[in-house]
């Protein structure tokens, strides 16, 4: 039970303050992106029209996540977006399902990286709303519908923060929790496999795919 | 144990931020529900305007979710400023 | 206990109401019938079995050492499994109504329908069997020299939190389940989709009680440095009431939208995937104040 919420933290002073760097979700996040970088290497070395496997998979995302980007926004969004988009979903597929191999953790189970990843996203899709609308047209929709209103649209706004990155964490955290109390409880000897499979797995894909789609929605939001 | 003016009042405010946010939550959570629910009766009656039909989903969402921010804004006010 | 059954007896009354309706519109494979809505409400009774079970454990439990800490706990585990189930209670019902509604208007189907309703009605209790782990983990840790004073509220907490949002996810599962019922019943063809997207729709409707869970955890197996200040109690205490007052609407929300999803799903079957992702996004969107309620719990427990 002593392992709940045991991180190790790598300390050191800067400019006066401490910063700290939790180590395993560096190297976590350090495993994900080599994965991906091996899938994304392994699908797109010799294309052919006769795919093999692993390039049918690697279409298959593609394909799919652009056709959202693309109903979400349009054509021309999707091709600046799209990339962003599919990386985003294998990055957090990938990080939910980690959990699975034994010894290795989900980095989204430390609430900074999906906070980094909303707060990327948030970055971006205001980004995209100046760029698309003009910054004064952006800004007058805070003082909608009348001008007192502004403290509560830029609270509603950085809400969305809050509820993207808190609902991934609480999830994928709560999922990993549950797993560790019920073999604690069971000694470890019906149950984990089957919530392993629960909680890795589907909620792990479904919760990557809600964190993507969000993403695009408040993109679109944004720009249109 | 003694208690005082002061200990109450700020364990008034942290029960009161909890009761503000916990039930603040039901009303849009049951509200936003609602309108997905209608949302998706919509795509599947006129599946060509899922565009514009997610669009204003999210839009009323955004509408009824403002209670719940009023909620949240106060449960944080009782929390860090009282 | 008393709690439990509540919730228990409203669902499995749907069950019967429903199945007198679908007897009497089709009397002649009233077995039929009957069966299933047996089968139903022997699931939507498991929740208030299990309330029961606690009920019994706490009854005969033999403490040793009685202590305001341990009576706390035990009052936690009451609460706990009480409120959580009701909601699956009456979240069960519905499947199990749906059911024989749709055996009566299809019959060659019922097999498939009762497999439906099985899976259904299991997923629905899942938030019932998250406060039963919670509340004996109350029942049995041994809390050992943890000081009373903040320690009472965060066990009552954790009790309130898994078991007040358990009600709105099992209540939401089951009208999820009870539409890929209905689904399934009006189109037989589209079991797979509609079941597909039950699935989907209910383990995100599951998420508020997972939040519930989570905070119910960090409650029992932290421990706080004991303190004479009855603000320190009140933020532990309230930290359950928020998060688990939070999880209800969200919970019955989020059931509305996969009810929606799922039932459309049905009608429409070609447009699938697009109904997916608008209930996942507006489930996504209507989860937010449970969010909300969560960050508040947390920042009650670690900040203040």
């Amino acid at each position: 039970m002593g392992e709940l919420g045991r991180i190790h933290q790598l300390v050191f002073p800067l400019f006066g303050h401490t910063a700290a760097i939790n180590l395993e979700v560096v190297v976590m996040t350090w495993i994900v992106m080599a994965a991906l970088i091996v899938f994304g290497y392994l699908s797109a070395r010799k294309r052919d029209i006769l795919p093999r496997p692993i390039q049918v998979v690697g279409e298959l995302f593609v394909g799919q996540l652009y056709g959202l980007t693309e109903d979400a926004l349009d054509k021309e969004g999707a091709r600046t977006y799209g990339p962003l988009i599919v990386a985003l979903f294998l990055f957090l597929l990938f990080s939910n399902w980690l959990g699975i191999i034994p010894h290795l953790e989900e980095p989204t189970k430390d609430l900074n990286t999906p906070l980094s990843l909303g707060l990327m996203g948030f970055a971006i899709a205001h980004y995209a709303g100046i760029r698309s609308k003009g910054f004064k047209a952006y800004a007058s929709e805070y003082f909608a519908p009348i001008f007192f209103m502004m403290p509560l649209n830029v609270i509603g706004e950085l809400a969305k923060i809050v509820s993207i990155s808190f609902r991934l964490f609480g999830n994928i955290m709560g999922g990993s929790i549950i797993i560790l109390v019920v073999s604690y409880l069971t000694y470890n000897l019906v149950l984990p496999p089957f919530l392993y499979a629960f909680f890795g797995l589907f909620v792990g894909t479904i919760q990557a795919f809600v964190f993507t789609m969000l993403t695009v929605v408040y993109i679109s939001v944004q720009v249109k | 144990m003694a208690i005082e003016g002061a200990d109450i009042i700020k364990a008034a405010a942290f029960l009161g931020a909890g009761l503000s946010m916990g039930l603040g939550a039901i009303g849009p959570g049951v509200g936003e529900g609602m309108v997905a629910a209608k949302a998706c009766e919509a795509i599947g009656k006129n599946p060509n305007e899922a565009g514009l039909l997610t669009r204003t989903m999210l839009v009323g969402q955004a509408v009824s979710e403002s209670t719940g921010i009023y909620s949240l804004v106060i449960a944080l006010l009782l929390l860090f400023v009282v | 206990m008393g709690l439990g059954a509540v919730g228990a007896a409203i669902g499995e009354g749907y069950t019967a109401a429903q199945a007198n309706l679908a007897v009497s519109r089709n009397s002649d494979i009233s077995g039929d019938i009957f069966k299933n809505m047996l089968v139903g409400q022997a699931v939507a009774e498991s929740a208030s079995i299990f309330a029961l079970v606690i009920a019994i454990l706490l009854l005969f439990l033999d403490v040793p050492g009685v202590s305001y800490l341990k009576a706390a706990a035990l009052f936690g585990a009451g609460i706990c499994m009480g409120f959580g189930a009701i909601g699956s209670g009456i979240g069960s019902g519905f499947p199990g109504g749906q059911t024989c509604t749709g055996i009566s208007r299809q019959p060659a189907v019922s097999s498939r329908l009762t497999t439906n309703m099985l899976i259904g009605s299991a997923v629905c209790q899942t938030p019932a069997i998250f406060s039963m782990v919670v509340a004996l983990i109350l029942m049995f840790m041994d809390f050992g020299q943890a000081p009373l004073q903040p320690t009472w509220a965060a066990l009552v907490g954790a009790g309130l939190s898994t078991g007040l949002a358990a009600i709105g996810s099992g209540y939401g599962g089951g009208l999820a389940a009870g539409a890929s019922c209905e689904g399934v019943a009006r189109q037989p063809e589209t079991t797979g989709q509609v079941t597909t997207t039950m699935l989907v729709g209910q383990a995100v409707a599951q998420t508020p009680s997972i939040f519930g869970l989570l905070v119910s955890f960090i409650l029992l197996f932290r421990s706080f440095p004991e303190s004479s200040s009855l603000a320190a109690a009140m933020a532990l205490l309230a930290a359950g009431i928020s998060t688990g007052f939070g999880g209800i609407g969200p919970g019955i929300g989020n059931g509305m939208a996969a009810e929606g999803g799922v039932r459309w799903v049905s009608r429409n079957v070609e447009k699938a995937g697009e109904l997916m992702r608008i209930m996942l996004v507006g489930q996504a969107v209507s989860q937010s104040t449970a969010i909300y309620a969560m960050v508040v719990s947390l920042v009650l427990i670690f900040v203040v």
